[in-house]
This record gives C-alpha cells, sequence and structure tokens, in this order.
C-alpha cells in the first residue's frame, strides 16, 4: 500500500496563499483528517493530492515518488466528492465499470471485482438502478465503492456525509470507517466537523489560514490543543484566567485561579508570577448544591438535550461558564450551586494575551 | 375547468398559431382549380401534381441536402464554441456570446446582402452552393449554440473530476461523459438548425445560384405566376417533413432529458 509525504506544500491564487507550506506524513494504511473552517485550505490540499489543482511549490510523494507532475488521471487515486459525483446517465454496474474499463481490464474480471465491491457496500441487487433512483446514503455507498474497485493508491475523500441527514451521518461514518480498516487503504478525509473528525481518524490535522495548527491523535487534539483556537475549534471550552505559582513535576505548573490553587498539564513550562490562560472542558465540571467549596455560582440557564444536560453558571467572581452534566442532575435554573473541577480537567494554554 | 378565463385565453393563442396551418392543410385537399378555403370539394389531385413535377422536387431535394450538410456544419461549430463559451471564455465569456447571437440580433436581410458581397469579394460567387451553405450555417448557428450552452451549464464539473481521477483521459471523458450527458442540447440544436435551414427564404434568395432554388423560394416564384392548390400541397408537405424530423429525432436519437 501507500506512504504518502507532503512536504512544504504552498498553492497560491494570484497573492493570496490559500496552503502555506505545509508538511504531513501519512503512515501507509493511515486515515488522516483535514479539519478546519471554510477557507482554510483543507479542500485545496485535497484538490493538490488529487492533482486537480497544481501545486504552486513543494513536494507530494507517494511512497516517495513525487507525483506534482503526474495528471490526475494517472495519479491512481479514489475519490469520493462532496455531491457524489455519479455519472447520472449510467446504472451503478456502469459507474463501477468505468474506471476498470480506462485500466482495460478484462470483461468477467471486471463483473466479479463490481460483484465483490458492491458487496462489501451492501448493495447487491441495485447493479441496474440509475443514481436517480437511489437515497442520498445509497449513492454515497455507490461512489465509495466506485472509488475502491480500481484498488487505488490512496482514498480521498471530500466532505462526503455534508448532504446527509444527522443520523445517517453517524451510520456512514462508523460504515466508512469499518471499510477502510477493513480494505486498509491510506485515506485522507476532508471535514469541518469536528465530531466527524475525531470518531474516524487515527490523527487529525487542524488547519487555519493555510497553515497547520496541530496535528495529532484526536485526544491529543481534544485534550492538549496546541492553542486557543485549535481549543475552540475542536469542541465548546472554559477560559479561566490563573497565575503561575511555581512548578509541579515535567510538563505541570501550579496555578492559581478562582478554583483554587491545582497542578495543571501544559506543554510548555512558565515562571512563577505569569498570567495565563486555562482551558476546561463543559462535562468536566461538576455542579453541587450551594455551599462548600470556593468556586460560587447561580445558573442563569439550562437546556435539556436528552443525553446531556446544558448550564449556564455565572460565578460570584464574575466569570461565566458552560457546563455540560448528565441528564439526572436535579438543579433548575435560579438555583445556586457550587462548581467542582478536577484538575486534570485543566489545561494550560499559554500566556494570557 | 377550474380556470375558464385562463383556459378560454389558451385556447386562443393555441387558434391563433394554428389556424393558418389548417387553412393551409385543408385546402391542400382542394378538388378546383383554385386556392381557396374552405376547399371546393375532396381530392388529392394537387398532391399528385406536386409529386409529378421535377421542379419541386429538385427543390426539396435541394432543401434537404442544404438543411442536412448546413446542420452538420452548424452543430460541430456551435457545439464546439458552446465548449469554448462555458469552460474557457473566462473574461470573454460575454464577448463570445454576443459575436454567437449575432446572426440572431441582426435582420436576416443585411446578413444576406453582406454575406452576397463577401463571396464575390473573395472570389467564391454564386456558381457554387458554398455560399447559400455558409450563410445558412450562419443564421443557424446561435440556434445551436444556445441549446448546447444551456445543457453544459447544468453539466457538474465534477462529473469530470471523478472521470479523471477514475483514470479517463481527455477524449474518453468527452466521449463516455459530456457528450452523453449533452446529447439533449446537441440534438435539440441541431434540430432547430435543420428546420430553420429548411425553412429560411432571405438567405437562400440572395445568395442561390443558377438552379439552386430551395423549397420556399420555388414555392415563391411558382406565386407569383400560379395560384392553384398545389402550393398548399407543397406547404403541407414541408409541415409534414419538420413534422417527421422531429418525431423520429425523438425516438431514435433520445431527445428526451437523461434521468437526473
Amino acid at each position: 500500500m501507500t506512504e504518502v509525504s507532503i512536504e512544504r506544500l504552498t498553492k497560491t491564487f494570484g497573492s493570496a496563499r490559500a496552503v502555506d507550506g505545509i508538511s504531513i506524513r501519512i503512515a501507509d494504511g493511515e486515515f488522516i483528517s483535514l479539519l478546519g473552517p471554510s477557507g482554510c485550505g483543507k479542500t485545496t490540499t485535497l484538490k493538490m493530492i488529487a492533482g486537480f489543482e497544481e501545486a504552486s511549490e513543494g513536494a507530494i510523494r507517494f511512497d516517495g515518488k513525487d507525483v506534482v507532475n503526474v495528471p490526475a488521471e494517472k495519479r491512481d487515486i479514489g475519490m469520493v466528492f462532496q455531491n457524489y459525483a455519479l455519472f447520472p446517465h449510467m446504472t451503478v454496474d456502469q459507474n463501477l465499470a468505468f474506471g476498470l474499463e480506462m485500466r482495460k481490464i478484462a470483461k468477467p474480471e471486471i463483473l466479479n471485482r463490481i460483484a465483490k465491491v458492491l458487496d462489501m457496500v451492501q448493495l447487491g441487487g441495485y447493479s441496474d438502478r440509475y443514481p436517480n433512483q437511489l437515497s442520498g446514503g445509497q449513492q454515497q455507498r455507490v461512489a465509495l465503492a466506485r472509488a475502491l474497485v480500481i484498488e487505488p493508491k490512496i482514498l480521498l475523500l471530500d466532505e462526503p456525509l455534508a448532504n446527509l441527514d444527522a443520523k445517517l451521518r453517524e451510520e456512514m461514518r462508523v460504515f466508512i470507517r469499518d471499510l477502510q480498516r477493513r480494505v486498509g487503504i491510506t485515506t485522507v478525509y476532508v471535514t469541518h466537523d469536528q465530531a466527524e473528525a475525531m470518531t474516524m481518524s487515527d490523527r487529525v490535522v487542524v488547519m487555519f489560514g493555510g497553515r497547520i495548527a496541530q496535528i495529532g491523535a484526536p485526544s491529543d487534539i481534544y485534550e492538549r490543543p496546541e492553542n486557543l483556537e485549535v481549543a475552540q475549534f475542536v469542541g465548546q471550552v472554559n477560559l479561566v484566567k490563573g497565575t503561575v505559582t511555581g512548578a509541579a513535576g515535567p510538563g505541570k505548573s501550579r496555578v492559581a485561579s478562582v478554583f483554587g490553587e491545582v497542578a495543571v498539564d501544559s506543554r510548555t513550562d512558565h515562571a512563577p508570577g505569569i498570567a495565563v490562560t486555562l482551558s476546561l472542558r463543559p462535562e468536566a465540571i461538576e455542579l453541587k448544591p450551594a455551599g462548600r467549596g470556593r468556586a460560587q455560582g447561580k445558573v442563569t440557564a439550562r437546556y435539556y438535550s436528552g443525553s446531556i444536560i446544558d448550564y449556564r453558571i455565572a460565578l460570584d467572581s464574575g466569570e461565566t461558564l458552560h457546563v455540560q452534566t448528565f441528564p439526572n442532575t436535579r438543579i433548575a435554573e435560579g438555583d445556586r450551586v457550587s462548581v467542582h473541577a478536577p484538575a486534570d480537567g485543566f489545561w494550560l494554554l499559554g500566556a494570557a494575551k | 375547468m377550474k380556470r375558464p378565463v385562463l383556459t378560454l385565453y389558451c385556447l386562443l393563442v393555441y387558434a391563433f398559431l394554428l389556424a393558418p396551418i389548417l387553412v393551409v392543410v385543408g385546402a391542400s385537399f382542394n378538388a378546383g382549380n383554385f386556392l381557396t378555403f374552405p376547399p371546393q370539394g375532396l381530392s388529392l389531385r394537387w398532391y399528385v401534381t406536386f409529386f409529378h413535377n421535377d421542379v419541386f422536387m429538385r427543390a426539396i431535394r435541394t432543401s434537404l441536402w442544404v438543411a442536412a450538410v448546413a446542420t452538420v456544419i452548424s452543430g460541430t461549430i456551435g457545439t464546439m464554441a458552446a465548449l469554448y463559451y462555458v469552460q474557457h471564455a473566462g473574461r470573454w465569456k460575454e464577448a463570445v456570446r454576443i459575436a454567437m447571437l449575432a446572426p440572431l440580433l441582426l435582420p436576416e436581410v443585411l446578413t444576406a446582402i453582406a454575406l452576397l458581397f463577401f463571396v464575390y469579394a473573395i472570389g467564391i460567387g454564386t456558381t457554387t452552393m458554398i455560399g447559400m451553405i455558409a450563410g445558412h450555417v450562419l443564421i443557424t448557428l446561435p440556434f445551436v449554440f444556445i441549446n448546447v450552452s444551456a445543457s453544459l451549464e447544468s453539466f457538474d464539473p465534477s462529473w469530470d473530476m471523478a472521470a479523471r481521477s477514475l483514470g479517463a483521459g481527455r477524449l474518453a471523458r468527452f466521449r463516455r461523459i459530456m457528450l452523453p450527458l449533452i446529447k439533449p442540447g446537441v440534438i435539440g440544436g441541431a434540430l432547430f438548425a435543420f428546420i430553420i435551414s429548411f425553412d429560411t427564404f432571405t438567405i437562400s434568395f440572395m445568395l442561390k445560384g443558377i438552379g439552386t432554388s430551395t423549397l420556399p423560394i420555388q414555392l415563391f416564384d411558382y406565386l407569383r405566376t400560379n395560384f392553384t392548390p398545389e402550393a398548399a400541397a407543397v406547404s403541407t408537405v414541408s409541415i409534414l417533413l419538420t413534422l417527421v424530423g422531429v418525431i423520429v429525432s425523438e425516438k431514435v436519437l433520445g431527445l428526451r432529458i437523461h434521468r437526473f
């Protein structure tokens, strides 16, 4: 299979740098997501890997061989598009056969491989349907099958779930991930949905403004975000002001805040006395009836959504907190509460600006 | 009939459009010697006369031949122009469009006179049919262009990208993906071109050579000296030919839009 190496890849449109010198090494069989807001350069990067956009600078290597000058039709990639891009004048079978015919594969072998791939995407019996006779989810699976049946070096997916409804989207996440594992194909997945990127990927590449903000495992990105932007993009986060009071072992600092003095994980060491920003995920916080505890406050809003309850808390010290709890919490709007946050719920983002 | 006013209005529009045709068709079955409506007795005698009239038969053959040649040329050039216009024209897009539609905007007689001067200036003259065919191509080109570019506008560029990712080169993509998907536009445009070429008078009148009269010109010549129902029979046959052309293309070539 294939290892992909992207080196100082750049794409300029006029004077704008859509992709600005990014480097990523993708291991054989790895599932990588490019995650970021629209306009961050993730789709342009994918198009450069596919060969639909010319790279302005840098290299893209498949197994060490630079493919920058290889046209898309010779790169041996499988691609799934946001709108599926199934050929409307061809049946499912004809759509799947197209790539194999281009490779001059013999008819019996084509039929054989189509049958196999249809089975894999659980669409046996749909051979003679036209794309418009299929549901969105089925079209999605045909698109996936069409990309995989040619047994490409790498699989590229451009926001493939964006047009599906929420429930189907979650099913397809699991489906695509399982399929990718079974086939063992190196995969690059573009999305702006952080939950999608987290659940599916081995590693996530967070991009802002054409540059990479952070590369890491989903848990790394979520629990140890590189900076404030990343922390806010991959989930909801409370920002807590604090002051460093001393070191607390390797990669830990003692920080005093409204929640008291706690040992907080951090990527770099900070000198005592420095003002820092801590992140505190809403689900790490525990609410208890008012009384003991340092941080006291009042519930200003409560949003019930089935699996969790969202609270907004106004602390007596002036901050507002966003808290998520299990739905069995019996705390109502207007109640006074004490707010508890364990030390491992915090992460030191960096010096306060 | 929930909306009587609208229904009445539609019926009136149809009557306005179809009544003259019905009169001509009716008059063609005349048994009498003069072009009158309602017909004086029913007979097919003027059809027999027409089919035995060598001059008319030659004119019909000329018309069909000129229309076929003009349609093929116009269809090819118009499709290529539409492809350029939609995919590559960039900032020249509007200029290309106006240039392509110009024959439609100019009075046909001006185009005809200009072309007549031109063919004599470059020494071709009207001894061959080249000038006339060029004229037919010119006036039918906008119809091919409009139809094909409309179907190209609804061509999703990601189909082309998908085909590329599957390993299809330029030619394979055009033949297997684009052409089948824009086919309704190409056939529709070609059909328009054929009918308009078959029907046009001014261009043919100015640019025809000796002995190369098309049907409309022959009919005009005939009506200057004769006023028999044979003229109506000629018209009816020409209407029928057009109708058959449309139906056959729809059934055989698949004018209907693909299943999207």
